[in-house]
């Protein structure tokens, strides 16, 4: 009867430590899954805030940037609220979206930076350089013509 | 000729301003000295009229909180979520705006927004809250706040009654923070804004 007991007791420990070690990572996850899920996010919002102040510092319109940044940062903020309030679950949820709605985020941002740059410089040759020598050249034909009529007269 | 020399360099001045013109707008405007942000707050039909003050429990409201930005860059800010009672702390409202301090409060929500450089983000804010009234101690004890969907836990505010204003007076407000990529972390950014709202009991 104490030899069944002890296998009995034996067994049933083995099956809990077995049922539990196996179904506790389909359950959930950890602080330190979300701790670390949201760290990756906020990173990443700070690297394509980067990306975009650089864009609109070369004079692109990131307003279609920002609308995205907003979203993925409201995300964000779900996420640290759902960690604060122990829902690690949706924290990791909420921030896995948040990065997932970044992807690509700071190739477009690139990409537009470098649009801006050449059309600034573009704009810079043109309005600047060539309008201020424009108006040396006008000035410079014209007394180069007053001269050439006087000379004419005489 | 010389009847026409005036007339003739007036008209080439005139081609030559005319042609410079690009150049001139870009040199000769005065430059921005003023860099700040604006914080304000609308009623739901997005005026400064009606806002709520006698609020109901689960009854939602709708405000608009605006965010303008004159920085002269694409600003990161955070916006913390806060409420407080008669005796709590409140955030500093008077010096220059730079040595202003937080209030001491924890904040209940934080939303971070972008806004680019002369631009104005709107961020439409609606709330409710939950809360009991203890009748015994004339105290209401606030339970939650739903916020955008999102439910923040406030059991530890409890507003007393107050006998000049008769109401069940808390303030609910927004501290503005910015974010400084220099040290990688947000500072205040000396403005909140906020409602005063009286909740309501039935007796």
């Amino acid at each position: 009867m104490g030899l069944r007991f002890r296998f009995c007791l034996v067994f049933l420990f083995v099956l809990v430590v077995s049922v539990v070690g196996v179904s506790l990572p389909c359950f959930g996850v950890g602080s330190s899954d979300a701790f670390s899920a949201i760290s990756d996010a906020d990173g990443r919002v700070v690297v394509c805030y980067r990306a975009v102040a650089d864009a609109e510092r070369a004079g692109a319109n990131v307003s279609s940037l920002l609308e995205v940044l907003n979203e993925a940062s409201w995300l964000l903020s779900r996420a640290k609220l759902a960690y604060s309030q122990g829902d690690f679950d949706s924290a990791v949820v909420y921030a896995n979206e948040c990065r997932f709605m970044l992807d690509g985020f700071v190739d477009e941002a690139d990409g537009l930076r470098r649009s801006a740059e050449a059309a600034a410089h573009w704009d810079f040759m043109v309005n600047f350089v060539g309008s201020a020598v424009g108006a040396i050249c006008v000035v410079v034909c014209g007394y180069a013509l007053w001269v050439f009529l006087k000379r004419r007269e005489k | 000729m010389k009847e026409y020399g005036l007339l003739y360099w007036v008209a080439v001045g005139v081609i030559a301003l005319l042609v410079a013109s690009p150049f001139l707008s870009r040199v000769l405007v005065y430059p921005r000295t003023e860099f700040f942000t604006e914080l304000w707050i609308l009623d739901a039909d997005h005026r400064a009229e009606n806002y709520p003050f006698n609020v109901t429990r689960n009854q939602s409201y709708t405000i608009y909180l605006s965010v303008g930005n004159r920085l002269g860059y694409c600003a990161y800010y955070l916006v913390q979520v806060k409420f407080r009672n008669q005796t709590q702390t409140a955030p500093t409202s008077f010096g220059p705006i730079e040595s202003r301090l937080p209030s001491g409060l924890p904040s209940l929500f934080n939303m971070t927004v972008f806004v680019a450089d002369e631009q104005v983000l709107e961020i439409p804010i609606t709330f409710s809250f939950n809360y009991t009234w203890d009748e015994q101690f004339s105290k209401v004890k606030l339970s939650s706040l739903r916020l955008n969907g999102v439910e923040l836990n406030m059991s530890n505010c409890i507003l007393s009654w107050d006998a000049d204003e008769k109401a069940f007076r808390g303030f609910l407000f927004f501290e503005l923070w910015l974010y400084n990529s220099s040290v990688n972390s947000f500072n205040y950014h000396g403005r909140f804004v906020g409602l005063w709202f009286n909740m309501t009991v039935t007796v």
